[in-house]
């Protein structure tokens, strides 16, 4: 490389959003800050998680470690033949493997092998806030509701009842 | 605090950061607090930063990257020394090299 053809070497400060990574790249980097014992933030995007975790929402995960994956937990998994990084919830536990859904996908039931499960979600924040709709005791209705396909704006509005119950609850 | 590189201090990168090639250029995410923040804390190097980072593998002095880029980029190594330190000064103030040993 001739000195002609050299830029001046720089180190710059940028946004994900100005990034175009590949699902290869994203999947290695959640794989590399686990093996670091650290947890990934990032910025969900798309809309199966619908309302829970909206297209935006900032994510942040936490590795498997030795931690029992239970059914309404919301896990980060490698879709198996498209090497893609997805965020959905476990609807049940099948043997060795769990079925995970998206909530707001009705018909896009998954077996995963817990292989394939890099973590799990820890924390969402929408507008600077954290946001706990749908990783509460909630989360058990959302997976009943979803095993029977009952999962609409109704339980939204339901789940988000009684999140200001526990709320107002808590004020007393 | 300022930070200055020494040409015959041996440099490497930390344990706090990961990092991937895309494209062109390296990305960097510093873990900072125990969490690899792609929001808040992420950081690029331009292809010449890039192939300087490759040298600072904790192995050799400074000054031997200095002369190996001069080979690599068919420059005097005098014209492209300061440039290098001022590199590496920015990575080790953002914590993203450490400083192995003082020869």
């Amino acid at each position: 490389m001739l000195k002609s053809q050299i830029s001046r070497p720089a180190v710059s400060n940028i946004k994900e959003g100005e990034l175009s990574l590949s699902r290869q790249v994203l999947v290695e980097l959640v794989q590399a800050v686990f093996a670091k014992g650290a947890l990934f933030r990032f910025r969900a995007k798309g809309f199966s998680m619908h309302p829970f975790i909206r297209d935006g929402d900032l994510v942040t995960l936490s590795p498997l470690s030795d931690i029992s994956l239970r059914v309404g937990d919301v896990v980060a998994f490698i879709r198996p033949g498209k090497g893609n990084l997805i965020i959905h919830r476990v609807v049940r536990k099948i043997g060795d493997s769990f079925l995970i859904k998206g909530d707001n996908v009705p018909n896009d039931n998954e077996v995963i092998p817990k292989a394939n499960i890099l973590g799990y979600v820890t924390k969402v924040e929408r507008n600077g806030k954290e946001r706990r709709l749908g990783r509460g005791l909630e989360r058990f209705l959302i997976v009943f509701l979803n095993r029977g396909k009952l999962l609409d704006k109704s339980l939204y509005h339901f789940t988000r009842f009684l999140h200001h119950v526990k709320k107002v609850s808590r004020a007393k | 605090m300022e930070v200055k590189a020494d040409l015959d201090s041996i440099y490497a990168p930390s344990e706090d950061i990961v990092s991937r090639e895309i494209e062109e250029e390296l990305l960097i995410v510093p873990l900072v607090a125990g969490i690899g923040d792609m929001e808040d804390e992420l950081f690029t190097l331009n292809e010449t930063g890039k192939v300087i980072w490759g040298h600072l593998d904790g192995e050799k002095p400074l000054k031997e990257v200095v002369a190996k880029l001069s080979e690599e980029f068919e420059a005097p190594a005098g014209e492209i020394a300061a440039d290098i330190m001022g590199f590496v000064e920015e990575l080790l103030k953002r914590g993203m090299l450490v400083e192995i040993t003082n020869i």
